[in-house]
């Protein structure tokens, strides 16, 4: 699989672009969700999964195998999502009180399990989505990082070019902000 | 004694960036300890409760999308081979068309862009064309970065100067600096755009009201602002951006090397 995989690589950097095709649909799903999770919008995620598959299709011949491709891909694509937030202006103000930012979430909910736990649901929803707006792109991007895509510190500290230190100290701030509303809940 | 903190206990959670024996310690402290397993409990709670929302996924149409957008930006000539050396030149010397944008960077990059763009130019037999282009346009793009490289690493030492320090001597001289600089970032934002890096252009424009407003603090209390900005950085990633865009411009100087 990997062999395959690093076939097509090799391909696509000699400009095959059937082969990068196929290297896009086997990632897109992933970065998609990273992204989306990063930006919380899905316009700016879809944005930027392009761009990270339009820098990577130009850095291709730079990509030296030592790490897994989807991990470089991941790299990228975790830079393009803080690009097209700080682009926005979002960077710090990372969701509008509007509906537009809230589209993920709520899209998450869309199918709630049934009409009792309805409520808790969009509160729950509602909670996360005040918390998500006030991390900061940083705290936003180093907690998804960590929390859904299980990468751990160190590799944190190299996609964001922070110190494990600081990555960690992101982490923490993401954590306490969840906790200040959720557990209330409890 | 040993305290546990919350920090910890996340830490815990996702075993990371603890050694054994500390993960034995707090093992056994959570063994031992009814507070601490509720506080523990509470981390994963709250944890549980950010995993029980689906995880986003892209719609049944993204693929197509996604490729209907990008084929022809991967068809496009600039995509696999760097701009033309032309195009940067050419940025390079609109840049710094106005008198007023002649200032000493500038000339320099000029200068070395066109040295080498104009001794690759003259050395290029028609079959070594492609060759000594691509040289020429490397070596622009090699200028280019170090010196907004150059350019970040003064701007973080003026913003770290402004949030950190007290003196009202030190604050006047970075004043001063900070001055300086938001004519040199003007031009390096445009030096970007111009020779396509539309990325670092838009960063840098980003950059220019917060030295502008470095440059010209208030008179009545040189002090406050720092508190301010200080405010402003601890709120904002922007000293995160500097260092990590500068870091890039020096991985791809030396890249290119």
């Amino acid at each position: 699989m990997v062999n395959d995989e690093a076939r097509w690589v090799a391909r696509a950097s000699e400009g095959d672009a059937a082969a990068f095709r196929h290297l896009v649909e086997a990632h897109s799903s992933a970065l998609y969700r990273v992204c989306a999770r990063i930006t919380g919008d899905k316009a700016l995620a879809e944005d930027a999964v392009q761009e990270a598959f339009f820098n990577a299709y130009r850095h291709l011949r730079e990509f030296d195998g030592r790490a897994a491709f989807s991990t470089w891909l991941h790299r990228i694509a975790v830079n393009a999502a803080l690009e097209q937030m700080r682009k926005r202006n979002r960077v710090e103000a990372a969701l509008p009180e509007g509906e537009e930012g809230n589209e993920l979430i709520a899209d998450a909910f869309e199918s709630p399990p049934g009409p009792e736990r309805h409520a808790t649901s969009a509160e729950l929803r509602r909670d996360i989505e005040t918390q998500l707006a006030r991390m900061s792109a940083i705290e936003r991007a180093a907690f998804v990082l960590r929390h859904h895509e299980g990468q751990s510190l160190e590799d944190i500290a190299v996609t964001l070019s922070l110190s494990i230190s600081a990555s960690k100290q992101a982490i923490f701030r993401a954590v306490r902000k969840l906790r200040a509303v959720l557990e209330p809940v409890d | 004694m040993n305290t546990i903190s919350d920090d910890d206990l996340v830490l815990y959670h996702y075993r990371d960036s603890l050694d054994a024996r500390r993960l034995a310690e707090i093992e056994h402290a959570l063994l031992a300890s009814e507070s601490l397993r509720e506080r523990y409990a509470s981390i994963e709670r709250a944890m549980a409760r950010v995993d029980a929302l689906p995880a986003p996924e892209p719609d049944a149409d993204f693929n197509r999308r996604l490729w209907r957008e990008l084929e022809p930006r991967l068809r496009a000539p600039a995509t696999i081979r760097r701009e033309s050396w032309r195009e940067r030149l050419h940025a390079l010397h609109a840049w710094l068309s106005p008198p007023r944008l002649a200032f000493a960077a500038g000339a320099c990059v000029l200068a070395l862009a066109v040295g080498i763009g104009f001794y690759a130019g003259r050395r290029s037999a028609p079959t070594q064309a492609l060759v000594a282009q691509t040289e020429a346009d490397a070596a622009a793009a090699r200028v280019l970065d170090a010196y907004v490289a150059a350019h970040l690493r003064a701007t973080e030492g003026v913003l770290l100067t402004a949030s950190n320090s007290d003196s009202t001597e030190l604050l006047n001289g970075n004043r001063e600096l900070a001055a300086s600089l938001v004519e040199a970032n003007r031009l390096y934002a445009l030096a970007a755009a111009r020779a396509g890096n539309t990325q670092l252009a838009d960063f840098l424009r980003q950059l220019e009201p917060v030295l502008i407003s470095l440059a010209n603090p208030s008179e009545s209390n040189p002090i406050k602002p720092s508190e301010g900005l200080r405010d402003y950085l601890h709120s904002t990633d922007l000293m995160f951006q500097v260092r990590a865009t500068q870091a890039r411009l020096d991985r791809a100087g030396a890249h290119r090397t």
